[in-house]
């Protein structure tokens, strides 16, 4: 048996993990609704979130931009990469059929996309340092990095962004209308393409701002992406797929998990609990930790 | 499948079989691509008995990949099997059909296993989620295995029999014929139109009196038996097992491709997919060795987008395909 630790050290546990977490959230949420339009895995996605520190640590260094304020440009260029990607990569798969055919393009694309960073950046991990990158912050009477905060706040503000859309909008609507049934969405005139080129534009710009959070916290390298669509898919499941808030809850859950883990069990162990957590909610609880109980009329 | 077809196949495969004989094949590259190509159809006929003909599409092959190698390496290094007789038969265990059906054991066991709460809970893409789930936890346990997993580095089994890729080569292509006869034959067995029943529609299968459950926990176990024993074929190659090196993702992904490519649900189409895709990797290998998983992935997109019904249907035509 393990004693348990004061209680700032668990504090202090909780705070790091669920600011880290969020990152997965903010990974979760863009998953969430290319599955919700499309019922396709972007296993591409984590890519995209490398590709665009990347970017940031490009225009960090290179044009000495503000990775914070570098959104701005990020953000606006994922809404446009992901509205193109979609026209010009899954809009003929999107109509077949066989759903293999987008996910093995999601695959393709990954490779692509990893090894381009490759050739252009180098294999070796790279970071972003500014001026900040070391300052700590005080929250709840404990100490936490200033990045992780920011990186926090990023995922708050993008899902927030994100339901906004959803809930307030009538094009959100229709991506809603369309996630719950395509069939009857289409027989109501809402267009396929038009809300799964919504849902994808979104899902890149998220993976943006999660690109600029991770660029700040991290170090990375062109390969890292790939357990971060894992971990967006676990963090997915939990909050119930197709569930935006819950994509989020999710992601802070896995965070939690994860670094109760680590201190309590051992390093090593965090990907087979995480993975183990998945599993036992994929089976008895599909519908998400974070949902109401559906009621079959 | 039309007769055209049918010939073309055979001869290739004549062809290829005859290989061996050609003076000087045996040093030359194509040997060991060729024992590449045979390998990865192999896996993807393993995918495809699951995905294509079973209608579950399956994220977790590598792990069955993973534990037939890990079990072959375990069970020779260890000497588990043969007892006194690895003493005077150093080369027992190269090859050896008991610790290579072995593996597909293991793998196919562990797929029951797994597969009997998974198949019965989740369908379509949660089913998919939870075999990926799956492999990434299979491959933790290997890491922090201690001494009896070799932990992250692995195993390395005692190597240093044989000079020539000669067995390997021959072993692969009798296993990959063997696999697509098997299920070729099981295709046309009643239990492979079950499989098939319960892949077109579940509802009128089970209405017909076809156990759901036991047919998809059959294909799911037969497919990981086949993946098991690709992983034991590996591990005479490469000697050195590692979670990294044989739990990798690729084992998964790539067959998934080839088969699509290729075209799923078809007998040849595997073959014909692990071919092509594999020859196009190798190629921008060999040519652009700097870019070359850069056209790999361009491959697969653009096969993707044009070839979205894979070879087979897209060019055998409207022939009735096995």
């Amino acid at each position: 048996m393990f004693n348990l630790p004061p209680p700032d050290i668990l504090l202090q546990l909780s705070l790091n993990g669920a600011l880290g977490g969020a990152m997965y959230g903010v990974a979760a949420v863009g998953l969430s609704l290319i599955f919700g339009t499309m019922r396709l895995i972007f296993l591409a996605q984590g890519a995209m979130i490398i590709l665009a520190a990347y970017f940031v640590r490009a225009l960090f260094y290179g044009l000495g931009i503000d990775p914070f304020l570098s959104l701005l440009i990020v953000v606006p260029v994922g809404l446009g990469v992901g509205w193109l990607m979609y026209h010009g990569l899954f809009r003929k798969a999107a109509a077949e059929e066989d759903r293999n055919v987008s996910l093995l393009i999601a695959v393709g694309l990954m490779f692509l996309v990893q090894n381009l960073m490759t050739v252009v950046w180098g294999g070796n991990t790279a970071g972003v340092v500014t001026s900040y990158t070391a300052t700590g912050i005080e929250l709840l009477g404990v100490r936490t990095s200033f990045t992780r905060t920011m990186g926090f706040l990023i995922a708050l503000a993008g899902t927030g962004l994100v339901m906004l859309f959803l809930r307030k909008t009538i094009v959100g609507k229709a991506v809603r209308a369309a996630s719950e049934d395509m069939d009857a969405a289409t027989l109501m005139g809402i267009s396929p393409h038009r809300v799964n080129a919504i849902a994808f534009a979104i899902g890149i710009a998220l993976a943006g701002a999660a690109g600029v959070a991770v660029a700040t916290t991290f170090p990375f390298n062109p390969f890292a992406g790939f357990i971060f669509s894992l971990k967006a898919l676990v963090a997915l499941a939990l909050g119930g797929i197709g569930n935006v808030t819950g994509a989020l809850a999710g992601g802070i859950l896995l965070g939690l998990i994860e670094a109760y883990v680590q201190f309590f069990i051992s390093g090593g162990w965090t990907n087979a609990i995480a993975y183990g957590v998945f599993l036992a909610v994929l089976m008895f609880k599909p519908e998400g930790l974070f949902s109401r109980p559906y009621k079959k009329a | 499948m039309s007769n055209a077809f049918k010939w073309i196949a055979i001869v290739a495969v004549a062809a290829l079989a005859l290989l061996p004989f050609v003076p000087g094949a045996v040093d030359a590259y194509y040997f060991s691509f060729l024992f590449f190509v045979f390998l990865y159809a192999i896996m993807a006929q393993s995918w495809n008995l699951v995905a294509g003909y079973g209608g579950q599409i399956s994220l977790g092959s590598h792990a069955f990949f993973g534990l037939g190698a890990y079990t072959t390496a375990i069970l020779w290094t260890g000497n588990y099997l043969w007892g006194s007789l690895y003493d005077t038969h150093p080369g027992i265990y190269y090859f050896d059909p008991v610790t290579m059906a072995l593996g597909g054991v293991v793998a196919a066991l562990a797929a029951a296993i797994i597969g009997l709460p998974l198949l019965s809970k989740l369908r379509g893409d949660y089913f998919a989620l939870g075999t990926l789930g799956f492999g990434e936890i299979v491959k933790v346990l290997f890491v922090n295995g201690g001494d009896f997993t070799g932990s992250a580095f692995g195993i390395v089994a005692p190597a240093g029999m044989f000079d020539t890729l000669r067995p390997h080569y021959w072993v692969a292509l009798g296993l990959m014929v063997a696999t697509a006869l098997a299920i070729g034959a099981l295709m046309r067995s009643r239990y492979g139109l079950a499989m098939i029943a319960v892949r077109d529609d579940e509802m009128a299968a089970s209405a017909n009196g076809i156990d759901v459950l036991k047919v998809k926990v059959a294909a799911f176990a037969g497919s990981a038996f086949i993946a098991g024993v690709a992983g034991s074929l590996y591990t005479f190659y490469i000697f050195h097992v590692g979670p990294d090196s044989v739990f990798d993702l690729d084992w998964m992904l790539l067959p998934l491709m080839m088969t699509v490519v290729g075209g799923t649900g078809t007998l040849l189409g595997p073959i014909l997919g692990a071919l092509v895709m594999y020859a196009v990797f190798d190629l921008a290998r060999i040519v652009v060795p700097d870019y070359h998983p850069v056209i790999s992935g361009l491959t697969i997109i653009l096969a993707m987008l044009f070839l979205p019904k894979g070879l087979m249907r897209s060019f055998a035509g409207k022939a009735r395909l096995a």
